[in-house]
């Protein structure tokens, strides 16, 4: 029994002489040393009892006394002294696995923060950076034409007479073709069940202007017009959703009940999309050549995107100016020289023009989060380094080499740098996708935005960058790490010239999450405020889709009021629906629709003629409406709020023409009276007001659009028809098929979708810029708060003995804690100090995508300051309240 | 290559005396810390090393990877409780050799030279 208990007290001794080893050498060897030393002092108790013992004692005290420090000069290893890039990893690698915690930890911080970084980057760079996938793509551009002198329409369609004179243009327009795009009943052969698809009608260059070549041919010049064989080429998604048929090259399928020749297939991946003059750019499923002569349409018929490719090498200017030169003799030709102009816009800044200032604040947030992370992990490495402070000072004392520590400290940066860009890369190819299933549907170029080596590659470079940045300031420190300086911050252990770095790093934090959290407050602010705008109608439980009523199958307007008739009595039969009815324009995707036979034009100027509210001024007087063909129930079942007067009536009579007329149109020309019962002219038509109604916005949600005019739907085609029902829309959809093919099985009811879906997409590019950039603010503020309670933790480590003498002499824990709680609070406020000037700047960044919001919103900045100030004063407080535990009796004797 | 190892071999030459003895001991198997000290006690040495520097020694020939470590597992000397132990490598077992042919030619040399009584065959 005592022989065990002098092997326990040797064992202890045994353990105690270890310290003089190094850290390394005792993690490595320390235990088989003591075991070894355990097993000489058995043998000699066996041997000599307590006498051969001390001697063992004694021999061990030598024995450590020469080999610890000898250790520490000259290690066992002795690349740690000489330098070794291959070895010093292999320390550092050993030495993070020692820590796996704090590896996990540090990577899984490092990799979410930049992972969210990384999402944005992928977008901006595929999105704004990368060219557009056509041949030499900064020679393409869409022509528009400004409508201003006789109607507020900046950005319109052209005129088919447009794209023919710019044809003729010549000099450094090389190419020009018009696009048209409609929807129409497709059918891969006769009889075969017909799907509704976007088809975009073109000139017959256009494939040679993009430099595509399709599978099978492109068209050729002379397919264009109404006399030309009809062929269609297919996009490599109809193909597949076709079944992928290998034969399918000169197969015949049908095209609003016409035949058509397939001629060719695009490439896989092949996107190509028709800006439009408003809303998102669209896509079509097929291609055709004009069926119409375009120089025969009617100049005012603005129903034509332009795209043209200019010679190569010229400049915007120059493109600009032939353009605009053609624009010129239009309007001499065309519009009596009223000032209409054709202005050209680069194909990529008109595609993404809408998109980019959201882009570019979420770009900023992004490089602020990686700022923020950098200076979170510099701090995180101080704290690892000054942990190992002691031996670092004794090691530099006994020789070793600064610039084998900076190399050590480095790579172990360098390592959860590189780990952590790997996490980052590996999240942001898996959050690419879920963004996009999440991305508002009019995020030009979604198709592109994938995460590919090159993109992970940078991501990772920037991970083992931001490591090696962060390691820089830990190891610059270590390197000066010496005894003496050791031994003279030893009353402040812990403390050291990393204190004030700290500190500086902490005050970073804290004013990069300050300026972080006020852009996101901003957006989370604008996009609240969005979520409870009033759209002008009421989207839930309204189930909407598109029928078209194409003349080649009803030639008869009366056949097609009749089916209007049918289909909505049919639909309001079906069980859980309350309501239904149609109308030409959908609320929130205005779908200009200029038919090329007989609808009417969507967007067309109207008059009052003898209202009080005319000025004289004809272009003010006769403002451009878009007029929606609406159903007598259309009003009620969208809950659109009719303000005054009536419906239009049910009765259908040839003598009774009868429009509804929007809040601001009745504002603008009757400000006094009331606009009931007088005279609207559209073109020649001339109609009755009856009611006035609010907007249902058109095309933002926040704001009304141009003036709405509703009238009769009769003849409108194609229709979108809505029904209201208290369950859920999709519910409805299986009938709904069904319903519309019970009543022609030519019919297909096409993009159906819940009105509530159609207002969540306008919604989302704000929803978005509001999740992500709160994720960078939160993101941040937590590093922030993380480096502050480091700091404070280590605060009230190092000043443990000040404040128990402070204690001692009277003062209580509330004041230390107060004291301690200061320090903290220093640290905010010069935090908030430095931000303040960057929430202006970073004000100015995110304006563009802030809706009713300035970018100094006080009721937003407030709450953020006070946010930022609870968190962090919380971060401070947790630590803080370790003052409560100092004994100063007991710390002090231990002194 | 060859030429390379040789080189190592003749710089890293002599060996201190407890890396030899080390090389000897695991030279006939695996054994740990404290099972050599006993052996260079058996070998009638006068001046056994004392612990640290063995460990010292062992660290240092891990890292040239004259010896590496074997599995950790019980030691029948000591009432089977865990011990580490090593084992002897190839480029060990040469080094050794290649000292222990210096140490026999130097030997010779003295016996030649007079310093030592000629063996006795």
């Amino acid at each position: 029994m005592r022989g065990d208990r002098l092997l326990d007290v040797s064992e202890r001794w045994f353990r105690l002489l270890q310290r003089l080893y190094p850290a390394d050498f005792r993690d490595e060897m320390g235990d088989a040393v003591v075991e070894a030393y355990r097993d000489r002092a058995r043998e000699a108790l066996n041997r000599g009892g307590i006498i051969r013992l001390a001697a063992v004692w004694v021999r061990a005290l030598v024995d450590s006394l020469r080999n610890g420090p000898g250790e520490r000069a000259r290690p066992a290893a002795s690349w740690r002294r000489r330098g070794n890039w291959g070895r010093d990893a292999e320390l550092a690698t050993r030495r993070l696995m020692r820590a796996p915690a704090f590896v996990v930890s540090t990577v899984a911080t490092l990799g979410l923060g930049l992972g969210l970084s990384a999402v944005v980057y992928t977008v901006v760079q595929r999105v704004l950076i990368d060219p557009m996938p056509y041949r030499d793509p900064d020679d393409l551009y869409y022509v528009w034409r400004d409508y201003g002198a006789i109607a507020d329409l900046k950005r319109g369609m052209l005129a088919g007479t447009d794209i023919v004179e710019l044809q003729k243009a010549g000099g450094v327009i090389e190419q020009v073709v018009g696009l048209g795009r409609q929807l129409q009943t497709f059918a891969i052969g006769e009889g075969a069940e017909p799907i509704e698809i976007p088809v975009m009608f073109t000139s017959p260059g256009l494939f040679d202007l993009l430099g595509v070549a399709p599978a099978g041919r492109a068209f050729a010049a002379d397919e264009e017009g109404p006399g030309a064989s009809p062929v269609m080429v297919l996009t490599h998604e109809l193909w597949n959703r076709l079944g992928a048929d290998p034969e399918v090259i000169g197969r015949r399928v049908r095209l609003n009940n016409r035949p058509y020749q397939v001629i060719g297939v695009l490439p896989r991946g092949f996107v190509f999309a028709r800006n439009e003059s408003a809303g998102p750019p669209q896509r079509a499923d097929a291609f055709i050549p004009f069926r119409v002569r375009l120089d025969e349409a009617s100049p005012r018929d603005g129903s034509y995107a332009g795209l043209v490719r200019a010679r190569r090498g010229t400049s915007p200017e120059q493109v600009a100016a032939a353009v605009e030169g053609v624009g010129r003799a239009v309007d001499r030709r065309d519009f009596d020289g009223r000032g209409l102009r054709l202005y050209p816009l680069g194909l990529k800044s008109d595609l993404v023009s809408g998109i980019r200032p959201a882009l570019l604040a979420l770009a900023l947030g992004g490089v602020f989060l990686v700022l923020a992370l950098l200076v979170n992990l510099a701090s995180v490495l101080l704290a690892r380094a000054s942990q190992r402070e002691q031996e670092l000072a004794v090691s530099r004392a006994l020789g070793a080499s600064g610039a084998a520590i900076v190399r050590a400290t480095l790579f172990e940066g360098a390592l959860l740098g590189t780990g952590g860009g790997l996490a980052a890369a590996l999240g942001a190819f898996w959050a690419t996708r879920a963004l996009l299933a999440l991305a508002p549907l009019d995020l030009p170029r979604r198709e592109a935005v994938v995460v590919d080596g090159r993109i992970a590659g940078v991501v990772i470079a920037a991970g083992t960058l931001i490591g090696l940045l962060a390691a820089l300031a830990p190891a610059t420190w270590a390197a000066r790490a010496s005894l003496s300086s050791l031994l003279a911050s030893s009353a402040v252990r812990g403390g050291g010239g990393h204190g004030r770095l700290r500190r500086g790093m902490v005050v970073a934090q804290v004013a990069v999450s300050l300026v972080l959290l006020a852009a996101g407050g901003l957006v989370v602010r604008s996009f609240e405020r969005l979520l409870r705008v009033d759209p002008g109608f009421r989207p839930e439980g309204i189930l909407s889709f598109w029928v078209r009523m194409p003349p080649e199958f009803f030639p008869k307007i009366e056949d097609v009021i009749a089916l209007q008739d049918r289909i909505e009595q049919e639909l309001a039969a079906l069980p859980g629906v309350s309501g239904a009815s149609a109308t030409s324009v959908l609320p929130l995707c205005p779908r200009p629709l200029p038919a090329f036979a007989a609808a009417r034009a969507y967007q067309t100027t109207i008059s009052f003629p003898g209202a009080p509210g005319n000025t004289g001024d004809a272009d003010r007087d006769t403002p451009l409406a878009d007029q929606i063909g609406a159903r007598v129930t259309y009003l009620d079942v969208m809950g659109i709020r009719l303000l005054a007067g009536r419906p239009l009536d049910p009765a259908r009579r040839d003598d009774v023409r009868e429009a509804l007329i929007d809040s601001a149109l009745a504002r603008q020309f009757f400000p006094t009276g009331s606009p009931l019962g007088a005279e609207v002219r559209i073109g020649d038509r001339t109609l009755t007001i009856v009611g006035v109604v609010r907007q249902a916005r058109l095309y933002d949600i926040h704001q009304d659009g141009r003036p709405q005019i509703f009238v009769h739907a009769d003849g409108y085609r194609p229709l979108a028809f809505v029904l209201r029902t208290g369950g859920d829309p999709r519910a409805l959809i299986p009938d709904v098929r069904q319903a519309i093919r019970r009543i022609d099985p030519r019919l297909v009811a096409a993009e159906i979708r819940p009105m509530e879906e159609l207002v969540d997409h306008s919604l989302r590019r704000q929803h978005i810029s509001a999740v992500l950039l709160s994720a960078f603010a939160l993101g941040a503020l937590l590093l922030a708060a993380m480096g502050l309670y480091g700091v404070v933790a280590g605060a009230v480590m190092r000043r443990r003995h000040e404040l128990a003498l402070r204690l001692a002499v009277g003062a209580d824990h509330r004041a230390l804690l107060r004291l301690v709680l200061r320090e903290g609070a220093s640290l905010v406020t010069a935090g908030v100090l430095m931000g303040a000037p960057g929430i202006y700047f970073a004000g100015r960044v995110i304006r563009g995508v802030l809706l009713g919001v300035t970018p100094l919103d006080p009721l937003t900045l407030t709450s953020v300051a006070v946010g930022l100030g609870l968190v962090t004063m919380l971060a401070c407080y947790v630590p803080a309240r370790r003052v409560l535990g100092i004994d100063p009796a007991q710390l002090l004797r231990h002194e | 290559m060859g030429m390379d190892r040789d080189r190592r071999e003749r710089e890293s030459l002599p060996l201190r005396r407890v890396e030899f003895h080390i090389l000897l001991s695991l030279a006939a198997g695996e054994r740990h810390g404290y099972g050599i000290i006993q052996d260079i006690e058996a070998r009638d040495e006068k001046a056994v090393p004392d612990v640290g520097t063995m460990y010292r020694a062992l660290a240092r020939m891990v890292e040239n990877r004259l010896i590496e470590a074997a599995a950790r597992r019980p030691a029948a000397d000591a009432g089977d409780e865990r011990r580490n132990y090593y084992r002897i490598t190839d480029a060990g077992r040469r080094m050794a050799r290649a000292e222990a042919r210096r140490l026999e030619a130097l030997t010779r040399a003295a016996r030649i030279g007079g310093l030592l009584a000629k063996a006795t065959k």
